[in-house]
């Protein structure tokens, strides 16, 4: 078993690009106080691709909102490259799980947005977006609308879209979460050929087991009432087979981490 | 028979076949003899003297007028009102020093207004200007402001870790959010435009489709007013119609964000 996945050795000579300590998140409201999150550490060095998961309520959406500079932790500390965390900014890109194309902004144009706010030349816009649309595999759609495109193809928009600024970081909630199983599969092999090809940061929040495993260099299992409940290297050789045994020892080694919170 | 009946399925056999109805009604009662015929004229006689009216330039000279003042004081009230409604939604000290007076001035019906403004500006071109922009400002002023504040967290999140700030979000981001709402606002402030037009041109003008109607009333000429109160609702089909179609050819995603937002809205979120 320990073979397969290690627990994480805290790198001792690299300084890692993410770091997060014992943070913590309360949303407060009329009704009271929510702990969203509590005392999570965590330090993710640059390049890696982390997948976050655990169950609805376990702050994993909560920590990417942090480090996309949304919200602001009520405890604790997060640094990116040893700064800390001013608001959003374009060196980090979002994916969200909610379809967020401008509606009234073409394929192209929406591609464009980033490097348009940053004042980036026609020319060289053109060029970029039409280099990223390739990459997600959507040529020839540039002028076509969001309403006019698939989920799985809104979403590899949006994924063009957050690569288009070259962030150094690129978060993602659960950007699969509301496409079909076959899409789904579909952009996942995509994502990690991107991964494997452009080598930016990757933290990917799901709820998803094999998604986590077939993912992620490294998974990191949150639970709502104990934070991060395990750290896990995934060594499993690539391409990874969702059918081989050792995906499957896995599987179950996270479902027992996770356990039955959240599942009513 | 069966030809017939096949008109009667289509909806717009049907519809065709209700106006004829109503046609052939009317001048029925017109000449029943149950009515006056000078205070109801037949369809026959309203046709006649609408195309007289026509064809001598009298009815294009009102309508001209009145489309002229509508349209000057549509954009003037409408221009405002998106201005101080994106001021008013992104400046919170402006919001509150303004907001109390707007609401106050909004309660009071714009037609009330009508004596005021003439005593004031008079019976010339300004103060039905004036009458309509202030009719249309208030609803353009709710919409605009309504869809600047409450502009969809989730686009302004994508827009602000994008690099989206300052005027370029206000002008990319924030004001195509709140489209939707603003030409909506557009939309019922061109009815209201219309309605405080007729208002005022009935108060005191000297040209106008409501001073058609108001001095053919004076010289009893009942077919006239009815000639004016089909050119009145042909402008307002017209206005609306136009305004359609602009949206459609400006803003293609309008009219599939319309219908998609409301699935968005049952998906539950996680």
């Amino acid at each position: 078993m320990t073979a397969l996945f290690e627990v994480k050795q805290r790198h001792v000579m690299e300084t890692p690009l993410i770091v997060c300590d014992r943070v913590g998140h309360v949303y407060r409201s009329r009704r009271g106080n929510t702990t969203a999150l509590s005392d999570v550490s965590l330090a993710i060095q640059a390049g890696e691709f982390v997948c976050l998961l655990g169950p609805s309520g376990c702050g994993k959406t909560t920590l990417l909102n942090m480090l996309a500079g949304f919200i602001s932790p009520s405890a604790g500390n997060i640094t990116i490259g040893r700064l800390p965390i001013e608001g959003p900014s374009p060196n980090r890109g979002v994916v969200f799980q909610e379809y967020s194309l401008f509606p009234w902004l073409n394929v192209r144009a929406n591609v464009e947005f980033g490097l348009r706010m940053a004042g980036t030349s026609f020319k060289e816009r053109r060029k970029v977006a039409k280099e990223y649309l390739t990459l997600v595999g959507l040529s020839g759609v540039e002028t076509k609308y969001p309403f006019e495109l698939s989920g799985g193809m809104k979403q590899r928009v949006a994924i063009a879209r957050a690569l288009a600024t070259k962030p150094e970081l690129l978060l993602m909630d659960e950007p699969f979460a509301a496409l079909d199983a076959m899409t789904r599969n579909a952009l996942q092999v995509q994502i990690r050929a991107i991964h494997q090809q452009q080598r930016q940061t990757i933290v990917f929040v799901t709820h998803n087991i094999s998604e986590a495993i077939f993912l992620g260099d490294r998974v990191v299992v949150m639970s709502s009432q104990k934070g991060v409940v395990a750290d896990l290297n995934i060594d499993l050789p690539r391409p990874r087979r969702r059918t081989s045994s050792g995906f499957n020892l896995l599987y179950e080694h996270l479902e027992r981490c996770i356990g039955f919170e959240g599942v009513e | 028979m069966r030809s017939v009946g096949r008109y009667f399925n289509s909806p717009a056999g049907l519809g065709l076949f209700g106006i004829v109805a109503f046609g052939v009604m009317w001048h029925a009662l017109s000449r029943s003899g149950l009515v006056n015929s000078t205070m109801l004229p037949s369809p026959a006689v309203v046709a006649e003297s609408g195309w007289l009216l026509l064809t001598n330039g009298e009815l294009l000279r009102h309508l001209s007028a009145s489309i002229w003042r509508a349209e000057i004081g549509f954009f003037i009230g409408s221009a405002l009102a998106i201005l101080l409604g994106v001021a008013t939604a992104r400046l919170q000290l402006l919001d509150e020093m303004v907001n109390p007076l707007i609401q106050m001035f909004r309660a009071v019906p714009s037609l009330a207004f009508v004596p005021l403004a003439i005593f004031w500006l008079g019976v010339g071109e300004t103060s039905k200007i004036f009458l309509i922009a202030w009719g249309v400002f208030f609803p353009v002023w709710v919409s605009t402001y309504i869809g600047v504040r409450d502009t969809n967290p989730l686009l302004a999140r994508a827009a602000a870790s994008l690099g989206a700030k300052g005027w370029r979000n206000l002008v990319f981001v924030v004001l195509p959010a709140a489209l939707p709402l603003i030409l909506a606002g557009l939309r019922v402030s061109l009815s209201v435009a219309l309605v405080v037009l007729v208002a005022a041109e009935l108060a005191g003008a000297r040209f106008g489709v409501g001073y058609l109607i108001q001095v053919s009333q004076q010289v009893f000429r009942v077919d006239e007013m009815f000639v004016g109160l089909i050119a009145l609702g042909v402008l307002g089909f017209a206005a609306d119609f136009v305004f359609e179609q602009l949206v459609r050819l400006l803003f293609p995603w309008y009219r599939a964000e319309r219908g998609t937002r409301s699935l968005r809205r049952e998906r539950s979120d996680e």
